[in-house]
């Protein structure tokens, strides 16, 4: 008695904890995904919800530490996608048998291609000597070129650069500053700080570029010459802007002023601060998945299981009269557990990760079926219906232990050996599977020994060989 | 309770299944896989239009754009529910897009061969050979460690024998259903994976659930003879086995034919499996430790 009472306690508890994680207002997702709709503390991988994976390799070279340029690159990468308004981007690192690589994932997006630009280049930024202003609607060319090579890197001396805010109009720039001895260029490894700020003298905002040792020599060479000229900012062959040199700064700290507005000022100083990417990135998998088409898969998949699911029901009520009711209240209950703990842990939900719970279900409905089959057993032989429930959940704890525990641990292996969508069938295989056995050993227990009395002996017992001495 | 003799039989059923394997093994061998970027590498792009084209004109229009492209597998789909008034195509091309203006002259091509008909890039997955390598070893270790710790944990809750029979029932499940996935064509890509780990657990459930059983029986009537015991055993838990199997296939069976080419690759596994791995827990997993059993007794009184 005291037993069944501590059940109804955890089968209570722990069903209106499900609950709150499943209606309080948790996160601020948007699920309009068929019954997901009403499960909006879940988050939806980007295989349902439509968005793009890009996942790159880093071409580290030899002798430098990949931790800090794969830190370096998820800072950039993350600036840059911010900067670009995809806040709800992760970037993130795999790490995978000892290979570093950088995975981008941006939910709900649709045109991939920019994201990929924006991504994929290895986005260069430079200062450069501003010779010429043109307006042109198309590409002035140049004439004659040359190329010098600076640390091994080959450069072309002059190039057109666009204006970022102006598709007209094109600076002629000099890309490499030729003043000393060596010629050199600055690049954004030579700024170590930039910030935007209101302009403490007077109107609109500035933005404050500081260099290291080494940007500010080559800073203060170039601007000794250049006063009164413009430098340009560059980064992926557009002009961020292009300011004029006011006197030679040698302090290691540069100021641009005369911008309007403070997101003007902002991107600017994010574009400079994330422009350089220290390495090469290679494109290891891409993967997209228009937001339409993800969700017709999606309704597809939860309808095709919900058909499946009734079947199953109707198909153990009739075989198992009430017994298969109470195998239906533990299929819900169950589903409900998964819901909620999906939502507090904020696991994504992939669609493989929907098959698993699809599995769960028959995982639950086999637990019962186990325990079934041994009340059905423990009737046959005499016992009054509540005696047969006991002996019988007694007597299949360690099956359902085992049996359980053996999809548990393959769940296990392919979590920590798989990556993406398919992580997320093994987290809701093994949520599943441990809420199942939960709701087996538990939830069902407490709803057959209050109910025993439902249970009719003569319905299971009839038509039976019984066994005469034998094996026993 | 049936009283079916399952364990007099079970030369036959050896026979039945070494044959299934035979058979297997030969499929994989002469008609091998159907493989999926995920292990090819390559990439796969579904594009849906307003106007449906036969297979011939999108290869013909592919092959205006490069006519490398004449290789390229195309299948038209149909995603499920809402798109009905879409047509959509699936084309994987063999090597992947390594850079951006690569993927965008594609595209932009494709639009422009068959601009009256508002083509969409609905989904686009990308595998450099590098990852599908990975992949693919990645594939193996999940599996091959899978087996070893289930092994373990068998060894430990039962006996070494039991292990080595579940593993043995395990691998014949796998071996057939793969025999499966090569003779109907079916996608082998991370998700058939899945399946056959979904699978391996499922498999192993129903035979320790018989296991469990025999275990039982055995300490309760010592000096009963062990086929007697298992065959005692398989008849006890034969009614769940069916019920369990039974449920099991209806749900992923309904997921086969009516959740679409995304999961049907899983869907396909596991339909094949739960049958699979129901016969051979009866059939093979429990009658093939008698034969250990029987033989460490022979050691034992000699």
């Amino acid at each position: 008695m005291r037993n069944r009472r501590i059940r109804a306690l955890f089968t209570i508890v722990i069903i209106v904890f499900a609950f709150l994680g499943i209606i309080l207002p948790l996160s601020d997702n948007e699920n309009d995904i068929s019954i997901l709709k009403f499960f909006p503390n879940i988050n939806l991988g980007l295989d349902i919800q439509g968005g793009v994976l890009l996942e790159y390799s880093l071409d580290i070279p030899e002798g430098q530490d990949g931790g800090t340029i794969v830190d370096n690159v998820i800072t950039v990468l993350r600036r840059r996608m911010d900067s670009a308004g995809y806040t709800e981007a992760i970037v993130s690192e795999v790490n995978s048998g000892g290979e570093r690589r950088v995975r981008v994932e941006i939910p709900g997006i649709s045109d991939t291609q920019r994201a990929e630009e924006l991504i994929g280049s290895k986005g260069k930024l430079y200062f450069a000597e501003v010779l010429e202003v043109v307006e042109s609607s198309t590409v002035p060319q140049i004439t004659r070129n040359r190329v010098v090579t600076i640390d091994g890197e080959e450069i072309e001396m002059y190039s057109y650069v666009r204006d970022s805010n102006n598709p007209n109009v094109w600076y002629r720039v000099k890309n490499i500053f030729e003043f000393g001895d060596d010629p050199f260029q600055i690049t954004g490894l030579d700024v170590s700080d930039t910030v935007a700020s209101l302009n403490p003298q007077g109107a609109g905002f500035v933005v404050n570029l500081s260099f290291n040792n080494e940007g500010r020599r080559k800073f203060e060479l170039a601007t000794a010459n250049l006063v009164n000229q413009r430098i340009a900012i560059i980064l992926d062959n557009e002009a961020i802007i292009a300011p004029v040199v006011r006197e030679k700064i040698s302090q290691g700290r540069a100021e641009i002023s005369g911008i309007e507005n403070l997101q003007e000022a902002q991107n600017i100083a994010v574009l400079i601060k994330s422009g350089n990417l220290p390495v090469d990135l290679i494109k290891f998998q891409e993967r997209t998945l228009g937001p339409t088409l993800g969700r017709d898969i999606v309704t597809t998949i939860i309808n095709a299981g919900i058909i499946g699911l009734l079947i199953v029901m109707i198909y153990m009520i009739v075989v198992y009269k009430w017994m298969g009711i109470v195998a239906v209240i533990a299929l819900l209950y169950n589903s409900l557990l998964l819901m909620g703990i999906l939502s507090w842990t904020g696991a994504i939900l992939t669609l493989p990760g929907i098959a698993g719970i699809i599995l769960t279900f028959g995982t639950t409905v086999d637990g019962n079926i186990i325990i079934y089959e041994r009340i059905k057993e423990e009737l046959r032989v005499g016992r009054p219906p509540l005696t047969a429930v006991k002996f019988g959940f007694n007597k299949v704890f360690s099956t359902i232990f085992d049996a359980n525990l053996t999809t548990i641990l393959a769940g296990l292996v392919l979590f920590f050996f798989t990556s993406g969508s398919i992580r997320g069938f093994s987290v809701t295989l093994i949520i599943g599977v441990l809420g199942a056995m939960f709701t087996n050993l538990v939830v069902s227990r407490l709803l057959l020994e209050s109910t025993s009395r439902f249970l009719k002996p003569e319905k299971y017992v009839k038509g039976i060989v019984v066994e005469k001495g034998g094996v026993k | 309770m049936p009283n079916l003799d399952f364990v007099g039989k079970r030369k036959l059923f050896l026979y039945i299944s070494f044959a299934l394997i035979i058979f297997s093994l030969i499929v994989i061998f002469v008609k091998g896989f159907n493989f999926g970027v995920d292990f090819s590498g390559g990439s796969e792009i579904i594009l849906s239009f307003d106007k449906e084209y036969t297979i011939e004109e999108l290869r013909e229009g592919m092959q205006i754009i490069d006519p490398n492209y004449a290789t390229a597998r195309i299948i038209e789909t149909n995603p499920g529910v809402g798109s009905s008034d879409k047509y959509f195509y699936i084309i994987t091309v063999r090597d992947s897009f390594p850079s951006l203006e690569e993927k965008e002259k594609f595209i932009s091509g494709l639009e422009e061969v068959f601009s009256d008909s508002n083509l969409k890039v609905e989904q686009f997955n990308d595998v450099s050979g590098y990852a599908a390598r990975e992949i693919r070893s990645y594939a193996w270790y999940a599996v091959i460690i899978a087996l070893v710790v289930l092994l373990a944990y068998i060894t430990i809750r039962f006996q070494f024998v039991y292990g080595v029979g579940a593993i043995i029932a395990l691998a014949h499940d796998v071996i057939i259903t793969l025999g499966f996935y090569s003779l109907f064509g079916i996608e082998m890509n991370l998700t058939a994976i899945a399946a056959f780990l979904t699978l391996a657990g499922y498999s192993l459930n129903d035979t320790i659930v018989i296991y469990d059983r025999i275990r039982e029986n055995r300490s309760k009537s010592r000096g009963t003879p062990i086929e007697v015991i298992t065959n005692k055993s398989i008849n006890e838990v034969i009614i769940r086995s069916l019920n369990t199997s039974i449920t099991t296939f209806i749900v992923v069976f309904m997921m086969f034919i009516l959740g679409g080419r995304s999961i049907a690759s899983f869907a396909f596994g596991l339909t094949i499996g739960v049958i699979i791995g129901t016969y051979s827990s009866l059939y093979i997993a429990s009658p093939i430790i008698i034969g250990f059993v029987s033989r460490k007794r022979k050691k034992a009184k000699a």
